[in-house]
C-alpha cells in the first residue's frame, strides 16, 4: 500500500536544479527526526535527488513537529 | 569545531538526580496555598477571603452562597458565632480586625438563598432519625437535609416555631421569621409533641438506619453513655450525639456528626476517612505594608446597610502570599506558585513515554535565585529547575534544541576564541584577568583597556584568559560539560602558575569560585584598591544601578560597584528590587534561548523599575537593556571611557571575540594568526542580517553553505523571486540560503532559514 503523504508541494516547473539543468518535480521525500519519519512530497531534482525545503515549510510545520517530537 | 550530540529517542533511565523527598520539601516551603488566618481559625472552614471579596463587591447573593456551604441556618450561626476568625485577622495586629461576623449577618439578611426545593432532589436510600431539639439538633437537621437523607425529627415541642425557638433566643424577630421560613421549606419530617424516653427511642429508631440525639436528650436518658467528641458518636449505644456548648461548637459538632452519619449509613467505621476537621494552623505570609483601612466601619446588626457591610468587607486585605510572583517575571508569566510548579516540573522529569509538557517552562527559569531571597520561606525554583534539567540530561530526555546554540557558543569561546597567555616578559603570573565571554563579545575595547591597565598597575604579572567559565554548560544541566570545562580551565590556569583570578563578570566569579584551591577576586575589588585609572567618565544623568544575579548574596561586590560609581561621580538611583532582590535581565539560565517571550518579560521587568539609564556590572545585562533601547553602561565602560556602542548581533559577538584574540596576540605577544579570507565576496541585505539574528543563524553558517555551493555547484533557481537557493547540513541543523549573484565570486544574501529535521529522497 502506498504511504500516506503528510505534506505535498508541487513546484509547477518554477524551480530549476542548477547543477543538473532540469526543473524540480513533485517527488517523494522523507523527513527524519529523533527516530521518527514522515513521508512527504516536495520539489525534488529528478536527476541528482536534491530535495528543497521551502522557508514557509521549515519555519511552519517542520518547526512545529520538531518541537512536538523534542518534548516526547 | 566540536559538535554536541542530539539526544536519543529511546529513553533509558540512567541516573535520577531529583528525589520525590527533595521535591516535597520544596513544595512544603511554598505557603501560597495555605488558608488565610481567618479561615484557618474557623472550625467550619469558611472561605472568608472569597466571602468578603463578594460582599465587598456588593454581591451578597454570592456571599450568602459561600456562607451557606458552612451554615444551614445562616442567621443563627452569624448572630451567635463566637467568631474566632476575627481574633485571627491580621489587620488586628496593626489596626482593627475586619468584623467578619457582622458581614456574615448582613449577607444572610441581604443575600438570596440558592437552596433547591425538594422536587429537584434525589433522596438517599438510608434514613436518619433525630431525637430532641436545640442548636445541635437544628444544625444537624440542616446538614443532613442538605445531604438529602430522608430525615425525621422527633421532638417534645408542639410545632416548628417552638422547635426553632429552643436555644435561639438571641435572634431578633425578623431573623427568627426568616430562619423559620427556611426550616419550614426543608425536606424534613417532623413529629411534634413526643414524650421522648428510652423506650420511645428504642421503638422509633428501629425504622431508621441511623439514630441521632441532641446532647440534652442523651444526657438525660443515657447519662452513663460514653461519647467520642471527635466523632460525636456514642459507640455503645450506636447513637450519633456528643457534647457541645455555644453556637459555633454546635454547628461544628453537627458537621462532625453529619460525617459520622455518612460513614455509618455506608456501614463504615466512622473513625476513618474524615479528612482534616476543625481549625488548622496556617503559615501563610502576609505583607501588611499595603493595608490602608485600619478602622472599623460602624455596623449596627439588623440596622446595618448594604453599603456599610460592603465597606467593612472591603477592608479585608485578602491575605495571600505572592512575593515571588510579584517579583519574578518567569513565575508571573506561567501564573503558577512554586508549590504547584515544583510538583509539575518534578512530574515532568518522571515521564518515561509521552509528552513532557513542562520542558519549556523548566528551561525558561533564569536560575537567578531571586525567588529564594524574596520568599519568606526561601523557596528555590532555581534548584527545582536546575535539578530537573540535570535529570532530563542524565536520563537522555533533554532536547538539545533549546540550548544548542548557547552550548556551541560556549565551545567556540573555549576553542577558536580561547586565549591564555602570561603577561609578556613573564613565564608565570601572580594574577590572571578573566573578563568573561560576554565582555569580550560585547565590549572588546573595554576588555583590552582593562587588561592593559591591570598589566600596567599590578605587580607580579597579569596573565589573560579569554574564554567561558562553564556557567552555560551548568545552566543547561550538562554537568559533564561543566566538569570538562572546569578541568580544562584548571589545566590552563596551572600553566600560568595558578594565579589569582581577577574576574570581570560576577557570574564567572561565582562559577570559578567552585574550583578547588582557586583564589578569585573581582576587577571591581582590585580597582577599589589601586584606584581608578583616570580617563573614565560619569553618566551625566542620575542612573539606576542594576545588580547582577551573579552577585546575589555577595554584598562585598554590590558595595564595591556602588563605591566605584560614586568615585566616578555618578548619581545612583536605588530601585525596588535591588541588591540581593535584583531580578535577572533574561540572559541567566539560558532563558533567552529556551523562551524568548519570558526572557523579554524579564528584561521589561528590570527596566520598569526606573526610567533612568542603567549602570550594570554584567555585560549580558548591559546588552539586553541596550537591545531594549534603554541607555545602559557597564561600569567598566565608564571606568575606561570605552564605548561599546550599539548591541552586536550574534555573529558580531563571535567576530568580536575572534578579533580581540587576534589583535591582542599581534600587539602584545607578536603572534600573527592566519586570516581566513574568503576567495569570494559575500554581502547581506539588512533584512537578511535581522532575520539571521532572529533565527540564530551565524554568518559562519552562511559561509559554510556558500563554500559547499562553490565546491559542488548544487543549488536551485527560483523563478518567482529570481533568486538562487543553496543548503548544507551543519551539525544538527540544515541551513538554507537564498541569494542573488553577480558573476562567480559575488553573492548577496537575501534570506536564510534552518531546520533540524533531515530530509532524504525516498524511493517508490
Amino acid at each position: 500500500m502506498a504511504e500516506k503523504n503528510y505534506y505535498t508541494i508541487d513546484p509547477e516547473g518554477k524551480l530549476t536544479c542548477m547543477r543538473c539543468g532540469v526543473p524540480l518535480i513533485k517527488g517523494k521525500a522523507r523527513f527524519l527526526y529523533l527516530d521518527n519519519g514522515f513521508p512527504v512530497e516536495l520539489p525534488v531534482c529528478p536527476v541528482c535527488g536534491f530535495v528543497y525545503v521551502p522557508e514557509e515549510l521549515a519555519l511552519g510545520k517542520v518547526a512545529a513537529v520538531e518541537r512536538a517530537l523534542e518534548d516526547k | 569545531m566540536s559538535q554536541i550530540q542530539e539526544r536519543g529517542s529511546t529513553h533509558v533511565y540512567k541516573v535520577n538526580k531529583i528525589s520525590r523527598e527533595e521535591m516535597e520539601s520544596m513544595v512544603e516551603r511554598c505557603v501560597y496555598a495555605h488558608p488565610p488566618f481567618c479561615s484557618a481559625a474557623c472550625p467550619l472552614k469558611l472561605d472568608a477571603r472569597a466571602f468578603l471579596e463578594a460582599a465587598a463587591a456588593g454581591n451578597f447573593k454570592k456571599a450568602l452562597q459561600l456562607y451557606e456551604k458552612i451554615a444551614p441556618f445562616p442567621l443563627v450561626l452569624a448572630m451567635g458565632c463566637e467568631a474566632p476568625c476575627e481574633r485571627s485577622c491580621r489587620l488586628g495586629e496593626i489596626g482593627e480586625a475586619v468584623q467578619i461576623r457582622a458581614v456574615e449577618e448582613a449577607a444572610a439578611r441581604f443575600g438570596q438563598t440558592q437552596r433547591l426545593g425538594s422536587v429537584f432532589r434525589t433522596r438517599k436510600k438510608k434514613s436518619v432519625a433525630i431525637f430532641g431539639s436545640g442548636l445541635f439538633a437544628l444544625f444537624l437537621a440542616g446538614e443532613l437535609e442538605k445531604k438529602a437523607y430522608p430525615l425525621s425529627v422527633f421532638c417534645e415541642e408542639a410545632d416548628a416555631e417552638r422547635f426553632l425557638k429552643s436555644e435561639t433566643g438571641f435572634l431578633d424577630e425578623e431573623a427568627f421569621r426568616s430562619e423559620l421560613k427556611r426550616l419550614q421549606g426543608m425536606d424534613i419530617q417532623f413529629v411534634f409533641g413526643c414524650a421522648i424516653d428510652r423506650a420511645f427511642i428504642e421503638e422509633k429508631r428501629a425504622a431508621f438506619d441511623v439514630a441521632c440525639a441532641s446532647p440534652a436528650v442523651r444526657e438525660k436518658l443515657f447519662p452513663e453513655a460514653e461519647c467520642i467528641p471527635a466523632l460525636m458518636y456514642c459507640e455503645d449505644l450506636k447513637l450519633v450525639s456528643g457534647p457541645c456548648s455555644g453556637v459555633l461548637d454546635a454547628a461544628f459538632g453537627a458537621k462532625k456528626a453529619a460525617l459520622t452519619v455518612d460513614r455509618l449509613a455506608q456501614n463504615l467505621d466512622p473513625r476513618n476517612a474524615r479528612g482534616q476537621e476543625g481549625p488548622v494552623e496556617s503559615r501563610l505570609y502576609t505583607d501588611l505594608s499595603e493595608a490602608r483601612e485600619l478602622t472599623r466601619v460602624p455596623m449596627n446588626g439588623a440596622g446595618c446597610t448594604r453599603e456599610e457591610a460592603a465597606r467593612e468587607a472591603g477592608r479585608c486585605i485578602r491575605c495571600h502570599c505572592e512575593e515571588c510572583l510579584k517579583s519574578c517575571a518567569y513565575l508571573a508569566h506561567y501564573k503558577k506558585h512554586p508549590g504547584l510548579f515544583a510538583r509539575e516540573i518534578y512530574n515532568n522529569t518522571q515521564i518515561i513515554m509521552g509528552d513532557h509538557p513542562l520542558n519549556k517552562p523548566m528551561n525558561s527559569c533564569a536560575l537567578c535565585g531571586q525567588c529564594t531571597v524574596v520568599c519568606p520561606n526561601g523557596v528555590d525554583m532555581a534548584r527545582v529547575c536546575l535539578d530537573a534539567r540535570r535529570n532530563m540530561v542524565s536520563t537522555d530526555k533533554m532536547p538539545l534544541a533549546p540550548h544548542e546554540f548557547a552550548l556551541l557558543d560556549m565551545l567556540f569561546s573555549n576553542e577558536e576564541a580561547f586565549l591564555s597567555r602570561p603577561q609578556p616578559g613573564f613565564d608565570t603570573c601572580r594574577y590572571v584577568f578573566f573578563p568573561g565571554c560576554q565582555a569580550a563579545a560585547i565590549a572588546p575595547e573595554t576588555v583590552k583597556a582593562a587588561y592593559l591597565d591591570l598589566c600596567d598597575r599590578l605587580n607580579g604579572g597579569v596573565a589573560l584568559m579569554l574564554g567561558c567559565c562553564g556557567a552555560i554548560g551548568g545552566w543547561a544541566g550538562r554537568t559533564e560539560l561543566e566538569e570538562q570545562t572546569r578541568v580544562f580551565l584548571d589545566r590552563e590556569l596551572s600553566k600560568l602558575g595558578d594565579p589569582i583570578v581577577i574576574a570581570g563578570c560576577p557570574m564567572c566569579k561565582k562559577e570559578l569560585a567552585g574550583h578547588e584551591g582557586l583564589q578569585i577576586t573581582g576587577i571591581w575589588d582590585v580597582l577599589l584598591e589601586i584606584g581608578l585609572p583616570g580617563g573614565g567618565h560619569r553618566l551625566e544623568r542620575p542612573a539606576a544601578l542594576h545588580d547582577s544575579c551573579g552577585a546575589r548574596g555577595d554584598e562585598k561586590t554590590q558595595t564595591a560597584i556602588r563605591e566605584l560609581a560614586m568615585r566616578l561621580g555618578c548619581e545612583l538611583i536605588e530601585t525596588d528590587y535591588s541588591g540581593d532582590r535584583s531580578p535577572c535581565c533574561g540572559y541567566g539560565g539560558l532563558a533567552a534561548y529556551a523562551n524568548r517571550e519570558v526572557a523579554q518579560e524579564m528584561t521589561e521587568k528590570c527596566l520598569a523599575r526606573s526610567d533612568a539609564p542603567y549602570i550594570t556590572y554584567c555585560m549580558a545585562c548591559r546588552d539586553r537593556f541596550a537591545r531594549q533601547g534603554r541607555e545602559s553602561k557597564h561600569i567598566l565602560e565608564l571606568i575606561y571611557g570605552t564605548e561599546a556602542g550599539a548591541p552586536p548581533d550574534i555573529s558580531e559577538k563571535r567576530y568580536h571575540r575572534l578579533m580581540l584574540k587576534k589583535e591582542l596576540l599581534r600587539e602584545l605577544w607578536q603572534e600573527e594568526t592566519k586570516d581566513m579570507k574568503l576567495d569570494y565576496e559575500l554581502n547581506y541585505t539588512e533584512q537578511a542580517r535581522r532575520m539571521m539574528d532572529e533565527r540564530m543563524i551565524l554568518t559562519d553558517d552562511v559561509i559554510a553553505v556558500m563554500d559547499e555551493l562553490r565546491k559542488t555547484g548544487a543549488c536551485i533557481f527560483d523563478e518567482e523571486s529570481g533568486l538562487f537557493i543553496a543548503c548544507r547540513r551543519i551539525g544538527n541543523a540544515t541551513f538554507w540560503v537564498k541569494f542573488s549573484r553577480e558573476g562567480d565570486a559575488r553573492y548577496l544574501v537575501h534570506r536564510a532559514w534552518s531546520h533540524r529535521m533531515t530530509v532524504v529522497k525516498r524511493e517508490g
